[in-house]
């Protein structure tokens, strides 16, 4: 375990009835029944550099955020579900002081100590050059996942993936990543010869490969953004012009949503879009519970039922 | 009309055709999802691993950006059309950018995606404008023709309203329109000298329109304009207390 259990536990202890009250604790999660995973998702986006909570400054953020309490939550979160994944959808870097100093460090590894299983590419995650953002992976203890960016040619070459594949219980879950088109958004002199391809296009095409190769469950991590006045591709319009993604953890934007939304997808299955703002003030959890695959289930469409979680 | 309503009809049908070629059975399976979000609030306690791994990064950065630089009577945050945060950058931009370059400047502008942050009411560090202003970007000039800068003012109204110093107008169907620089209306075969980043004057944020236009860089950061132009009202004695000023308004308004 990369947290320091007891220290936990101990400060726990200290901090006497405040924490142990906290909502997560009178919160009744569904249990997995027979042949059902129960899937807990938590995920960030656009947390831009914010390792340590906002000042007390009496600005409108003030005392939120910081990877230290995120620690915290997200290992208090783990003692109590089956299956976790955690995930962030982009923009780790630039924003903090941090960042100018020591050109995203500190970031990565403090969610490689968080447990981390995956994460997209954000525009600002090429601030500090590809070369910086290969030389800071190296802390990492998990995947930059991005299918729509084609990287040969670039520092980047074979040090990211499109996808990733895990076991979780006798789920197979699919993740992978798109992100924004980059010209016009971020300096040519970052992005080289990255070739931005049609994130659409891309998400189709991976989400139907991992679908084909069993995956029970899909989710896209995006930084397109959730969506747009005009016509620019969004993950609303990613939701309704794909045919296998369950869920896009959605980022660019800094939205905060009240509770995820829900789309009709091409295959006429429902697809959830969420994002948790930015900065890191707030985590999103989601729990699915869902059916294992078998020959009769394969490839059929998942309609989403959102439950309000139960109180005891 | 009628062929192409055909033709989408004969695509979908298409499309139905296959999907039931794959879906071995058609109804659908319910998959229950409960969503919770957390406030990471000051009730949730530090874990000590992160702590550690933060603090041997921490002394440093706190040394360097603790220092205090000026004094605000507000808290300053971003809006638009405008705000006194984005008059305050792109009057430091304007004014610095003179001074850097010895040059009259006619005026200044920011992308409005480019404020990254906000100013406490009260002290102001120089953590607070490296939040403010992350990015490595240049203070540079652009010698402009007028009907470019016509173009770059209806992108900033078709935006909402990006910071500016030195011209006003006002957003009409989401075009610049009543375009007042200096005193002066715009005429398109003028030229106007232009501060800026070298982000936007590289075609950043869609600021296509600029492209042609060399700019002057002698590599000073953005950054430190706005630094060294809160540094300048200090020693005035004055505080920061920019406000919005009608520079961009709503035709309807």
């Amino acid at each position: 375990m990369p947290i320091n259990r007891r220290a936990f536990l101990t400060q726990t202890l200290k901090m006497g009835g405040a924490f142990v009250a906290a909502p997560f604790y009178k919160t009744m999660y569904p249990k997995a029944t027979k042949g059902e995973t129960v899937l807990t998702i938590l995920h960030t986006n656009d947390v831009h550099s914010r390792l340590e909570p906002f000042p007390m400054d009496g600005s409108k953020y003030a005392g939120l955020g910081g990877v230290a309490a995120r620690a915290t939550l997200i290992e208090s979160i783990r003692k109590e579900a089956d299956h976790v994944l955690l995930l962030d959808s982009g923009d780790i870097f630039q924003g903090t002081p941090y960042f100018n100093i020591y050109k995203g460090e500190p970031e990565i590894k403090a969610m490689s100590m968080m447990g981390y299983d995956a994460c997209t590419m954000g525009n600002h995650d090429f601030d500090g050059g590809m070369e910086n953002y290969v030389t800071q992976m190296k802390h990492a203890t998990f995947p930059t996942l991005i299918c729509n960016y084609d990287f040969k040619n670039t520092p980047l070459d074979n040090k990211t993936a499109p996808f990733k594949i895990f076991k979780k219980g006798e789920a197979t879950i699919g993740v992978f990543g798109v992100g924004i088109e980059l010209k016009g958004l971020v300096p040519e002199t970052l992005y080289g010869n990255t070739v931005y391809r049609d994130p659409v296009e891309c998400a189709n095409t991976t989400a139907s490969f991992l679908k084909r190769h069993g995956c029970d469950f899909i989710i896209c991590l995006s930084h397109l953004g959730d969506k747009y006045e005009d016509n620019k591709v969004s993950d609303e319009v990613l939701a309704k012009e794909t045919y296998f993604i369950d869920l896009i953890l959605g980022g660019h934007t800094h939205k905060f949503f009240t509770e995820p939304i829900k789309y009709k997808n091409k295959g006429g299955g429902d697809t959830l879009v969420n994002q948790v703002g930015w900065a890191g003030i707030q985590l999103g959890r989601l729990d699915f519970s869902f059916g294992v695959s078998n020959k009769k289930n394969f490839l059929k469409a998942h309609t989403m039922l959102i439950r309000k979680k139960n109180r005891d | 009309m009628w062929m192409l309503s055909f033709n989408k009809v004969v695509k979908r049908c298409c499309l139905f055709v296959l999907l039931m070629g794959n879906l071995v059975a058609l109804s659908a399976q319910t998959v229950m999802v409960v969503p919770q979000t957390y406030p990471i609030g000051l009730n949730v306690p530090k874990d000590s691993g992160l702590s550690t791994m933060l603090s041997t990064y921490k002394d440093s950065v706190t040394k360097v950006m603790g220092k205090v630089i000026g004094f605000s009577t507000y808290g300053m945050y971003k809006k638009q059309p405008e705000s006194g945060l984005g008059n305050l950058m792109a009057d430091a931009t304007k004014t610095i950018a003179e001074q850097v370059y010895g040059q009259k400047v006619d005026a200044a502008f920011l992308n409005y995606g480019g404020i990254r942050s906000y100013l406490p009411k009260g002290d102001i560090t120089v953590g607070n404008v490296f939040e403010l202003m992350p990015f490595d970007n240049l203070l540079v000039i652009q010698k402009v023709r007028g009907d470019s800068l016509q173009q770059l003012l209806n992108h900033m109204a078709n935006r909402k309203g990006w910071p500016i110093s030195g011209i006003t107008f006002v957003i009409d169907s989401n075009m610049a329109k009543k375009v007042v620089i200096g005193t002066k209306q715009l005429y398109a075969d003028s030229i106007y000298s232009i501060a800026n980043s070298d982000y936007t004057a590289n075609g950043g944020d869609n600021v296509t329109m600029l492209k042609p236009f060399k700019p002057i860089n002698n590599g000073y950061l953005l950054r430190d304009a706005i630094m060294n132009y809160i540094k300048m009202w200090t020693e005035l004695g004055h505080p920061i207390d920019a406000k919005p000023e009608k520079r961009i308004i709503y035709a309807n308004q």
